[in-house]
C-alpha cells in the first residue's frame, strides 16, 4: 500500500507584486504556497483541508502543472515533473488529471458533452484512435452514471450534480493514475453531494486511482480520505491518518477548525466546547514571523514569533506512539 | 406571533413557462425565536423571504395568493410607500454575499448612516456617530478609523458584520438572514453566528434563518421548517427533527451527512434530482425520489398534518417515517 506515487518537497509558489509601469520593480509577493511537503501513496486518498486563501487550490494547480512552482519539486514515480518539458511532460500530465470545483464554469457551454469528454483525446490521440472515440465517451458516460445517449447534449441541459459527473468523466478519459479534485462537491446541493462522493469512491476502486481531495467540508473529507493534511497560510500545519487528525489533533489550528465546524446534532449544542479564534487570517503578502498561526493562537509565546516550527512528530509524543504521534508543526502541541 | 405567513404562492413568468417557486407556504415566528428554513437550491426558501420583505424581482416574480401578517398587518396589502417604512425599520434582512450587497463606492460609514438619515431624518454628522456605535456593537475593531473605509477594505467576516450592523441599525423586531455565513470560512462562520445569536437575545428579535446547512441549523435554531419544491414538508422543534424526522426527505438529508461509523461505506444518497419548478411532479413533489412512495403519493398532494401541538409533516406515511 505505501508505495509513493507523488512526492512533494519544499513546494513554493510566490506571485510577485510589482509597482511602476516602465521600470517594474518587485515590491513584495503573495506567498500563496510557502513550503509544502507531502506524499501521496498509490491507491490512497489524501485530503487537504483549510480555509480560503490557505493555498490549497494553488497546490492543486501545481500538481497538474497549470502553475509553475517558484521552488521545490513534485515527483511523480520518482521523476520531478516541474523540470520536464515537451513530450515527457505531456506523458506525465496524462497520468495526473483534475476535477474542478464549479461544474458551471469548468465546462464549455458551446461544446457538446461528447466533445468535452473527448477533448483530452485530441491532445493524447494515442489513447483512443479516432474511430473509437465516440464509443469510449459513451462508456465513460455510463461509468459515471449518465445516460450514454446524452452524448450530443450541451452542459446547460444538465443539473449541477450531472455536470460534476461530466467533469469527472473528462478527468477519467485518459485513464490517469492520480486525480486531483479541487472542492468537487462544494457547489452541489446536500442531497446530490452524497451521490458524487459515492461515485468517486466507486471509481477509485474500479480504476485503482489515487486521489488528492481538496475541500473545506471537514466531515466529507474525513469520509473519503485515508490521510488528511491541514493547511494554514501556505503551509501544512498538521498531517496524519484521518483518525489521528480528527480524534487526536495536536496543532491548535486543527483543534480550532474542528471545534468550529457545526455539528448536525442539536443535543451537542450545550455541552460542546468551542474554540472561537480571534480575528481573520493574515494577508499572504505579509506573513507573520515564526509560526504563521501565532497571531490567532491562544498558546502563542515569545518563541513562536522567532522560530519557525517544523512539520514533524512533536518531541513530547515521539516515544509514546499512539494516535497523537503524527506530524504537527507546533512547539506546544498537545492533545 | 410576530410574523405569520399564510398560504403564500409565488410564481415566476419565464420564456419557457411559469415556474411555481412557492406553492402554499405557511410559517410563523415569535419574538426572540429562531426559525430555520432549510432547503436546497430551488426549494423556494429565499423567494419566500423576498416576498415577506417585498423585494421580489417583479416582473417576472408575482405573489399570486397568500398573506404576510406582521404584527397583525398584512404587508402584501400595504402601499409601496408604507412598506418602505416597514423594511429596515421593523423587518430587516441580511444577505449571503456581503460584497455584492454593499455599495462599493460609498464608505461603510455612509451606508450605515444612510439608515438614520433616511428613516430617522438625522443630520449627517449624528448619523456618522451612530455608525461608529453600530460598528462597535458588532465588534469591528478600530471602528472610529474604519468607518471611513470602503467595503473592499474589509475581510469577508468583517463585511458580514457590517451587514449585520446595518440590519440592526433601526432595531427591527424581525431579522431575516438568508444564508448569512455560507460564503464564510468555518472559523469565521462560528464568530458571525455567535454574534448574531447574542444580538438576537439582547434585542429579543425574531430571526428567520434561511440555510441549507444542517450543522448551522442544529447549532442555533429553535424550530425548523423544511422546504421542498416550494412547500413546507416538515415543521418541528429542532430536537425532534434530528431525533426522529417525520418526512422521508428530511430523513434523507440527515442520513446523507457522513458519519463516523460509516467510514469506508457508501454514503446514503437521495436518488434522483431536485424537481424542475416548471414541471413539479404530481401528488407529493418528492415521490419520484422517495423510498416510501406508493400510488397515493403520485395521485394526492399530502396535506401538512398536525402530529402534535408542535410538529407538522406533509407525508401520507409520516407515522411509518417516524418509526424509521
Amino acid at each position: 500500500m505505501a508505495e509513493p506515487i507523488i512526492e512533494v518537497t519544499g513546494l513554493v509558489k510566490h506571485y510577485p507584486l510589482t509597482q511602476g509601469i516602465l521600470f517594474k520593480k518587485q515590491v513584495g509577493a503573495v506567498k500563496a504556497v510557502d513550503g509544502v511537503d507531502f506524499t501521496l501513496n498509490k491507491g490512497e486518498t489524501l485530503g487537504i483541508v483549510g480555509e480560503s486563501g490557505c493555498g490549497k487550490s494553488t497546490v492543486a494547480k501545481m500538481l497538474v502543472n497549470l502553475e509553475q512552482p517558484t521552488a521545490g519539486s513534485i515527483k511523480y514515480k520518482g521523476e520531478d515533473i516541474t523540470k520536464l518539458s515537451g513530450r515527457a511532460l505531456k506523458s506525465v500530465r496524462r497520468n495526473i488529471q483534475m476535477v474542478f470545483q464549479d461544474p458551471y464554469t469548468s465546462l464549455n457551454p458551446r461544446m457538446t458533452v461528447g466533445d468535452i469528454i473527448g477533448e483530452p483525446y485530441d491532445i493524447h490521440p494515442e489513447v483512443a484512435p479516432k474511430g473509437d472515440r465516440r464509443r469510449k465517451v459513451q462508456d465513460l458516460l455510463d461509468v459515471v452514471g449518465l445516460n450514454p445517449e446524452y452524448i450530443n447534449r450541451y452542459p446547460h441541459q444538465f443539473s449541477g450534480g450531472q455536470r460534476q459527473r461530466i467533469g469527472i468523466a473528462r478527468g477519467l478519459a485518459l485513464r490517469p493514475e492520480v486525480i486531483v479534485a479541487d472542492e468537487p462537491v462544494s457547489a452541489l446541493d446536500v442531497s446530490v453531494q452524497a451521490q458524487v462522493i459515492n461515485l468517486m469512491d466507486r471509481l477509485q476502486n474500479e480504476f485503482d486511482l489515487s486521489y488528492v481531495f481538496i475541500a473545506h467540508d471537514l466531515s466529507i473529507v474525513r469520509h473519503i480520505s485515508d490521510r488528511v493534511g491541514v493547511m494554514y497560510l501556505g503551509r501544512i500545519v498538521e498531517i496524519g491518518r484521518d483518525a489521528e487528525i480528527y480524534d487526536h489533533p495536536t496543532h491548535p489550528y486543527t483543534q480550532a477548525l474542528l471545534s468550529a465546524a457545526p455539528v448536525p446534532d442539536p443535543e451537542a449544542r450545550e455541552h460542546r466546547e468551542r474554540i472561537i479564534l480571534a480575528g481573520d487570517v493574515p494577508s499572504p503578502t505579509n506573513i507573520p514571523s515564526g509560526c504563521r498561526f501565532r497571531t490567532r493562537c491562544w498558546k502563542a509565546q515569545e518563541r513562536c514569533a522567532t522560530d519557525v516550527p517544523v512539520l514533524a512528530v512533536p518531541a513530547g509524543f515521539r516515544d509514546t506512539g499512539g494516535a497523537a504521534a503524527h506530524d504537527s508543526a507546533c512547539f506546544f502541541a498537545e492533545e | 406571533m410576530l410574523l405569520e405567513v399564510r398560504d403564500l404562492h409565488v410564481e415566476f413568468k419565464t420564456r419557457d413557462g411559469v415556474a411555481k417557486a412557492v406553492n402554499g407556504v405557511s410559517y410563523g415566528v415569535d419574538a426572540g425565536e429562531t426559525l430555520a428554513v432549510l432547503g436546497e437550491s430551488g426549494s423556494g426558501k429565499s423567494v419566500t423571504a423576498q416576498a415577506i420583505m417585498g423585494i421580489l424581482p417583479s416582473p417576472p416574480g408575482r405573489v399570486t395568493a397568500g398573506e404576510v401578517l406582521f404584527q397583525g398587518r398584512d404587508l402584501l396589502k400595504l402601499k409601496e410607500s408604507e412598506r418602505r417604512k416597514v423594511r429596515g425599520a421593523e423587518v430587516a434582512m441580511i444577505f449571503q454575499d456581503a460584497l455584492s450587497s454593499l455599495n462599493p463606492v460609498l464608505s461603510v460609514g455612509d451606508q450605515l448612516g444612510e439608515m438614520f438619515v433616511v428613516h430617522r431624518g438625522m443630520a449627517k454628522k449624528d448619523a456618522r456617530a451612530k455608525a461608529v456605535e453600530l460598528m462597535d456593537r458588532v465588534r469591528i475593531p478600530a471602528a472610529k478609523e474604519r468607518v471611513k473605509q470602503y467595503p473592499h477594505q474589509f475581510s469577508g467576516g468583517m463585511r458580514q458584520r457590517i451587514m449585520i450592523a446595518m440590519a440592526l441599525a433601526l432595531e427591527p423586531t424581525l431579522i431575516i438572514a438568508d444564508e448569512p455565513t455560507t460564503a464564510l470560512d468555518v472559523t469565521v462562520q462560528a464568530q458571525v453566528m455567535d454574534l448574531l445569536a447574542e444580538l438576537q437575545r439582547e434585542y429579543n428579535m425574531g430571526l428567520i434563518l434561511i440555510t441549507h446547512d444542517l450543522g448551522v441549523v442544529a447549532d442555533v435554531a429553535d424550530r425548523i421548517a423544511v422546504m421542498y419544491a416550494g412547500r413546507i414538508v416538515e415543521q418541528a422543534p429542532v430536537h425532534d427533527i434530528y431525533k426522529a424526522p417525520a418526512h422521508p426527505y428530511t430523513r434523507g438529508l440527515l442520513d446523507s451527512i457522513p458519519r463516523l461509523d460509516q467510514k469506508g461505506q457508501e454514503l446514503y444518497a437521495i436518488k434522483g434530482l431536485p424537481p424542475n419548478l416548471m414541471n413539479i411532479p404530481s401528488g407529493c413533489a418528492f415521490h419520484p425520489r422517495c423510498p416510501m412512495a406508493q400510488d397515493i403519493c403520485r395521485a394526492h398532494v399530502p396535506p401538512l398534518d398536525q402530529l402534535d401541538n408542535y410538529r407538522q409533516s406533509a407525508c401520507h406515511f409520516w407515522e411509518e417515517c417516524l418509526d424509521g
